[in-house]
């Protein structure tokens, strides 16, 4: 199983696989690390290294950091060049939801980490234009 | 066909759309409740949340033709906002061999018997004679859950009083 990190400033992270998980229940294979204000890069580092290695069953990981350009993002990158690793920035809930779905179907660690980056632009929707579209009778 | 008749007080919402319709494979999923039937808006929002492949109808209770979605050939989740609405159910021709209780919120009188499920006593006695007519009654919010069976449910029940 491809194993998943979810890599952010502050609490977002692991609010963010509680969610998911309180709406398809426990994830396997998932871990997370942050950054709190004034800690040092080399904490984190030093907990996405362990974050990773804690999720790799020898099918790769995927790390969703929170922001593009962000430290968790940038010290992923750093990481993508020395393992089985891809990097998504920009984590979403759908995001979230669809990679644990995701990983019980056979394709390349790059495809599934294209896939998933498209799904989470996919799923940002204005609801209320979509739900305006639902209510129009068809002609 | 029924695949599942499951009591939730938020009907379609995140759980079922995210994690019971890809586990349970159905076509269709039926909401029989009075209260969503008789708003556009409710009705829209709900049959919006799910992929334009499933079909939803969303029926006041009295209306669904329970005997016939139990015959054909479209596996269906039955979607009821409360206990009280499945024996009404079960007496209309809904076949079924297994109730799933996913939420059912607090109110006055209940009593907890799992983390998203209280149940009234009333409730309970239903679930209770269903149950005596051959039909598996579970609490389970979502599908990777461990269910809770109903004697468990009794017992839990019992003790919280």
């Amino acid at each position: 199983m491809v194993g998943l990190v979810i890599a952010s400033h502050g609490r977002l992270a692991d609010e963010l696989v509680s969610t998911a998980e309180q709406i398809v229940g426990k994830l396997p294979a998932v871990a997370t690390c942050s950054i709190e204000p004034g800690g040092p890069v080399e904490d984190l580092r030093a907990k996405m290294k362990q974050a990773v290695k804690a999720v790799d069953e020898g099918d790769g990981v995927i790390i969703m950091a929170d922001l593009f350009g962000g430290t968790p993002c940038k010290e992923s990158l750093m990481m993508c060049q020395r393992m089985n690793l891809e990097v998504l920035a920009g984590v979403n809930l759908p995001m979230l939801l669809k990679a644990n779905s995701l990983r019980s179907e056979q394709m390349a660690l790059s495809e599934m980490a294209n896939q998933l980056a498209s799904y989470g632009q996919r799923n940002i929707t204005c609801a209320s234009a979509l739900l305006r579209e639902a209510q129009q009778p068809r002609t | 066909m029924i695949t599942l008749v499951r009591v939730d007080n938020r009907l379609i919402h995140g759980q079922v759309v995210e994690a019971w319709l890809p586990h349970l494979k159905v076509s269709r999923v039926v909401v029989a409740d009075d209260e969503a039937a008789s708003s556009p808006l409710i009705r829209a929002a709900m049959a919006l949340a799910v992929q334009s492949a499933i079909e939803v109808q969303i029926l006041p209770l009295a209306q669904v033709d329970f005997a016939a979605l139990s015959k054909d050939g479209v596996r269906t989740l039955v979607l009821l906002r409360d206990v009280t609405s499945v024996p009404f159910a079960f007496q209309h021709g809904l076949v079924m061999d297994q109730l799933n209780l996913g939420n059912v919120h607090f109110g006055t009188g209940r009593r907890q018997v799992s983390p998203s499920v209280f149940l009234a006593e009333g409730e309970l006695q239903a679930l209770q004679q269903l149950s005596e007519q051959g039909v598996r009654v579970e609490a389970r919010a979502v599908p990777a859950e461990k269910s809770v069976d109903l004697p468990d449910l009794t017992e839990r029940w019992s003790k919280a009083g």
